[in-house]
């Protein structure tokens, strides 16, 4: 599903006069096989998101090679990334942004709008991933309504509507109390039963365990730390 | 929905979601169209009436007012002028060529027409027979009074549709005897419906008697208000306007420097001078609005740059479930397109009114046409674009990653 072969990338000195680059990631190899659920943790800064953003073509490496279902995507313009994010990846953030001014089902649809064809029982198809978060009798509510356990749930509805392969997820429960967590972790561990690759960056142990593999990322390489026993 | 649609409905949405915004942006376009399209529709409202006039007038009428000053619609009150004869009228028949039929007129105002117990005040004119064809009037009912009817001096009347409406509401007329002043006047005919002309004259308002019997009988004067000729041939029609202008000069004993007593107008006077008295006024409210435009537009596009910022990360949002660079741009450039298409419709709107309501107060004329749409959509997409561009590349060039990044919203 993910191949990374030395993966690298590098930020210029923030603030335009230190020319000093901050080498994010060194070398990153890693395989992710169709249906794994695996956690990426690592220490605050110490790129987690920056490669989680690769793996979501939010962002290109400088460096190294990454297939995603045996597609080196590296030289496709920004309309095909664009199209392969709609189509192949669902995000998951961690302050879950959805849009205030459209009601949760609006939001779970965001992602149709920029499909290439009409989905014409899109609300339909909508109201089926909020049934699966939990949350269909709240998908007329606006998010400003909803808790943070059920915006973010929101969110993970919206990843899903175009049945995408592989979900990113970062930080997903960092703004969540224990709860809320736990139940989108348990929403997120219902979708790897369901066949799904699912990526999962935090910070936090509790988190990374639910994941079928713990990969660390210390100074910008990766390295396997245990598989949990499922 | 084609995506194209769908992204403009999700723009349409982001407006009503944020209409304060919304409305801010618009403020300023409704104004200024509002001021445009005022400026055209009374623009041309004074272009047809002009052309309303000059067709009505006719391009081979030739009309001598007594008094110097240019008068290109009916003076507002009698003026007493003791300037213009009826030999003048004869000099120019007789002397200058190419004049066709001329007759002599006289009016008055305050006239006093009495049919049992209706009366109506109006006002009156004595002409000659080729009155009727110089002006282009016609006769409803009965006819026009001859020249049996000059020579008798006779008490015969022809009235205005209106006031054989007042004075013969159940019709009538031909053949009726009303009263004039202490006299007995026998109807002869009935004129056809002209309506209100350009200077706010209602033709219709009026009696027409022989010259002879204005003259002696009901004004008891000589002196005319006008003089009006026909030419044979309309091309030279300047050409016999200066002739007779200067028949007029000898005949009034007008030494070389003073001034005319009389004002000759052609048709070209008439265009010329009502458009001039509207096109200053016209070009002022023209650069105001322009004006009002473009800094309409600057203020939407500065609120606009203003709400890139704040949507950075809606805008990352949507880059990361698949919209792309060229997508966001459209979304950004089709809300300022929106807001200033909106503004235009609602300026254009309230312009019109607004040019509606000057002309009933008797201010300006209005003429509405498709031309202030048309002009206030082309400003309008022009603005939207010239001043929705920059946003709509700024938002395009929105780094999602990070913009996620920073995640302080």
């Amino acid at each position: 599903m993910i191949e990374l072969d030395a993966l690298t990338k590098s930020y210029r000195g923030a603030g335009g006069g230190g020319p000093a680059a901050v080498h994010v990631l060194k070398s990153v190899s890693c395989r992710i096989a169709r249906g794994d659920f695996v956690a990426i943790m690592g220490a605050s800064g110490s790129g987690k998101s920056t490669l989680l953003n690769i793996l979501g073509f939010l962002e290109r490496p400088d460096g190294g090679s990454y297939r995603l279902e045996g597609a080196d995507l590296s030289l496709a313009d920004d309309d095909v990334l664009s199209s392969v994010r709609n189509r192949k990846i669902g995000f998951v953030f961690q302050l879950f942004p959805l849009i205030d001014h459209v009601s949760a089902l609006r939001n779970v649809m965001l992602p149709l709008l920029y499909n290439e064809d009409d989905v014409p029982d899109g609300s339909a198809r909508a109201l089926r991933m909020l049934e699966s978060v939990g949350l269909a009798e709240r998908a007329q509510h606006r998010p400003s309504e909803l808790s943070g356990g059920e915006q973010q749930r929101v969110a993970i509805a919206r990843a899903l509507i175009n049945d995408p392969a592989l979900i990113l997820a970062d930080e997903p429960t960092g703004n969540l109390d224990a709860k809320s967590g736990g139940e989108i972790l348990d929403v997120l561990q219902g979708l790897r039963t369901a066949g799904r690759t699912i990526v999962l960056v935090t910070h936090d142990r509790a988190v990374a365990e639910r994941a079928d593999r713990i990969l660390l990322l210390e100074d910008g390489r990766l390295a396997a730390a245990r598989t949990v026993v499922a | 929905m084609s995506r194209s649609a769908r992204i403009a409905r999700d723009a349409v949405a982001s407006l009503r979601a944020n209409g304060h915004r919304t409305v801010l942006m618009m403020l300023g376009v409704i104004a200024g169209v509002a001021v445009l399209s005022a400026v055209i529709v009374t623009g041309q409202g004074t272009r047809a009436r002009v052309a309303e006039l000059v067709s009505r007038v006719g391009l081979d009428m030739i009309m001598v007012r007594a008094g110097g000053d240019v008068q290109v619609f009916a003076p507002t009150a009698d003026r007493g002028l003791t300037v213009l004869m009826e030999s003048d009228a004869r000099a120019i028949e007789s002397d200058i060529p190419n004049v066709r039929m001329v007759s002599v007129v006289q009016n008055k105002r305050g006239i006093n027409v009495v049919n049992g117990d209706r009366s109506v005040t109006t006002r009156g004119f004595g002409v000659e027979p080729d009155w009727i064809e110089i002006r282009r009037w016609g006769i409803a009912e009965g006819e026009f009074f001859s020249a049996q009817d000059m020579g008798a001096i006779a008490r015969v009347v022809v009235l205005g549709r209106k006031i054989e409406r007042e004075l013969f509401p159940h019709g009538g007329a031909v053949g009726s005897t009303v009263r004039i002043g202490n006299d007995p006047y026998t109807v002869k005919g009935v004129f056809t419906e002209n309506g209100v002309d350009a200077g706010g004259d209602d033709w219709d308002h009026r009696v027409v008697v022989p010259f002879t019997t204005s003259s002696r009988r009901l004004f008891e004067r000589p002196y005319l208000e006008q003089i009006v000729l026909l030419v044979d041939d309309a091309s030279k029609l300047r050409v016999t306007a200066e002739r007779v202008r200067e028949l007029l000069r000898v005949r009034h004993g007008m030494g070389p420097g003073k001034p005319d007593d009389f004002f000759v107008r052609e048709p070209a006077d008439v265009q010329g001078a009502a458009l001039e008295t509207s096109s200053t006024v016209s070009a002022l409210l023209f650069a105001t609005s322009i004006a009002a435009l473009l800094a309409s537009g600057i203020v939407i596009m500065n609120v606009m740059l203003l709400s890139v910022s704040q949507r950075a990360r809606e805008i990352a949002l949507r880059r990361a479930v698949g919209a792309r660079a060229s997508d966001i741009a459209r979304h950004f450039l089709l809300e300022s397109l929106l807001v200033v298409l909106l503004g235009g419709a609602i300026g254009a709107a309230l312009g019109v009114i607004a040019a509606e309501v000057l002309a009933l107060a008797g201010v300006a004329s209005a003429h509405v046409t498709w031309l202030p749409f048309a002009a206030a959509t082309a400003v309008c997409m022009a603005i939207g674009i010239a001043f929705g561009l920059q946003p709509a590349r700024k938002a395009a060039r929105v780094d999602p990653a990070s913009a996620l990044r920073h995640q302080g919203v």
